[in-house]
């Protein structure tokens, strides 16, 4: 039941290193707001209740998509919904235009940020499936030090992650695609604007018709979202013929530890591992041969 | 945390009122501005009912700090007709019988104004895709997605 907020202490700062110090000077009972659709909505139910909030939406440049030879960068306030509606994304990074344009409603990924989406670390995100595949790294800012880490690294079980109180993630930093790689999600929902029951995105490169690298994150399958790795080495080195694809997918569904629960079971959570990442691994490979 | 005083603007007029961090910018538009065509349902952001536009992009005020709102351009289904002639998105929704018991109405008519101002053409398919976030209870849906392209059509011609 959505109650009115209970009364918090509210702070606007703007800069990062201001931020950082309110942070890291009231620890688990201040939250951060950006966007605001997880942190308010889980305060109106009484999931979240900080004695203090700190938007961080009057902090200058935090806002951008830029993309160079080196890559692609957002920062902590990029919408879901800008990454959706940015070509770069949607020609050079098409895992992560699919999974943005297949997140819940216009509303929430126009006020919904990625990066809150990944600090919720909710094991369905669909955007940290996305970003896994593409190999992302993060720039965590902390009152006193600056650090970088593989996405992989970032988690650490449900709504939990590597965060220490006054740590703030402001950055996401894509590598460059390889030549002749393709990607692909999917992902299996009850209703448009609800979170996955499943969700896989995978990443291939592929030259001379060999499989040099691949990348297989599942969400919704495990307490955090996963890289299949047996997966992933079955196909490397391959030509992914049928028979190598039909084990990669069998060991991805292995790799899955799903649990029963409202939106779905664990047998058929492991069957739609098999479907989807089956999809996935065939729709990559004709992108990355195209 | 006490009051403090934040600058709202409203479907182009200025408010200068007293609100507590806590409060949400649907309770300041309906409580504290007695400006209701704004409804509440979920408070959750499951429904859309509460979407107004925020400095043009659809927002749940449900889930929207008011204090985050301060000084920028908020527009309500108030704000919408201009001089007492509806809107063509409000004139549509009339044509085509798009309303059953209205309550979803407000937020349905600005999700769909976000959607024409970027996308004066869409298809069904981004109709329905636009408003996955807008629950209609009376599951009027047929009728309001016939209401959107009609209005998308009219627009196009001119009409607003």
């Amino acid at each position: 039941m959505a109650q009115p907020l209970k009364p918090f202490d509210y702070f606007e700062p703007t800069t990062i290193e201001e931020a950082t110090q309110i942070l890291s000077k009231y620890g688990t009972k201040a939250k951060v707001l950006a966007g605001g659709v997880d942190l308010v909505a889980r305060m109106r139910r009484r999931q979240a209740q900080p004695q203090y909030v700190v938007s961080i939406l009057s902090v200058p440049g935090l806002d951008y998509i830029q993309s160079d030879k080196a890559g692609l960068r957002f920062g902590a306030l990029t919408t879901i919904r800008s990454i959706e509606l940015s070509p770069i994304v949607e020609k050079d990074y098409a895992v992560l235009y699919e999974a943005a344009s297949q997140i819940a409603s216009v509303q929430v990924k126009t006020m919904g940020t990625a990066v809150g989406n990944l600090c919720v670390a909710t094991p369905a995100s669909d955007i940290a499936s996305a970003l896994y595949a593409l190999g992302a790294r993060l720039r965590i800012v902390g009152p006193a030090s600056e650090r970088i880490i593989p996405i992989e690294n970032f988690f650490v079980g449900v709504n939990q992650t590597v965060l220490e109180p006054g740590e703030i993630v402001t950055e996401v930093i894509l590598p460059s695609p390889a030549p002749q790689t393709g990607g692909a999600f999917f992902k299996l929902v009850r209703t448009a604007s609800d979170i996955a029951k499943v969700n896989v995105a995978v990443s291939l490169t592929v030259t001379d018709n060999t499989c040099r690298d691949a990348k297989i994150a599942l969400g919704s399958v495990a307490p955090t979202v996963f890289r299949a790795t047996q997966a992933e080495e079955a196909l490397k080195d391959s030509t992914l013929e049928p028979k190598v694809v039909e084990e990669a997918v069998q060991l991805a569904a292995q790799e899955a530890k799903p649990i029963t629960d409202l939106r779905s079971t664990v047998e058929y959570r492991e069957e739609m591992v098999r479907v989807l990442v089956r999809r996935a691994v065939e729709k990559a490979m004709t992108r990355a041969r195209a | 945390m006490a009051e403090q005083i934040v600058k709202f603007i409203v479907n182009g007029k200025s408010y200068e009122i007293p609100i507590e961090p806590q409060m949400t910018l649907v309770e300041v538009l309906r409580d504290k501005l007695d400006i209701t065509g704004t409804k509440l349902s979920c408070g959750a952001g499951e429904c859309g009912a509460c979407t107004v536009l925020i400095d043009g992009k659809p927002a749940l005020s449900c889930l929207t700090l008011a204090i985050t709102a301060k000084e920028k351009n908020i527009l309500t289904i108030e704000g919408l007709a201009e001089g007492g002639d509806l809107h063509p998105i409000q004139k549509a929704f009339i044509d085509h019988g798009a309303i059953q018991c209205g309550f979803c109405t407000p937020g349905m008519i600005l999700t769909t104004k976000a959607l024409l101002d970027e996308n004066s053409n869409p298809t069904q398919e981004e109709v329905k895709k636009a408003l996955a976030g807008n629950l209609c209870r009376c599951t009027g849906y047929v009728k309001i997605i016939d209401a959107v392209l009609a209005a998308a059509e009219e627009m196009r011609k001119g009409g607003s």
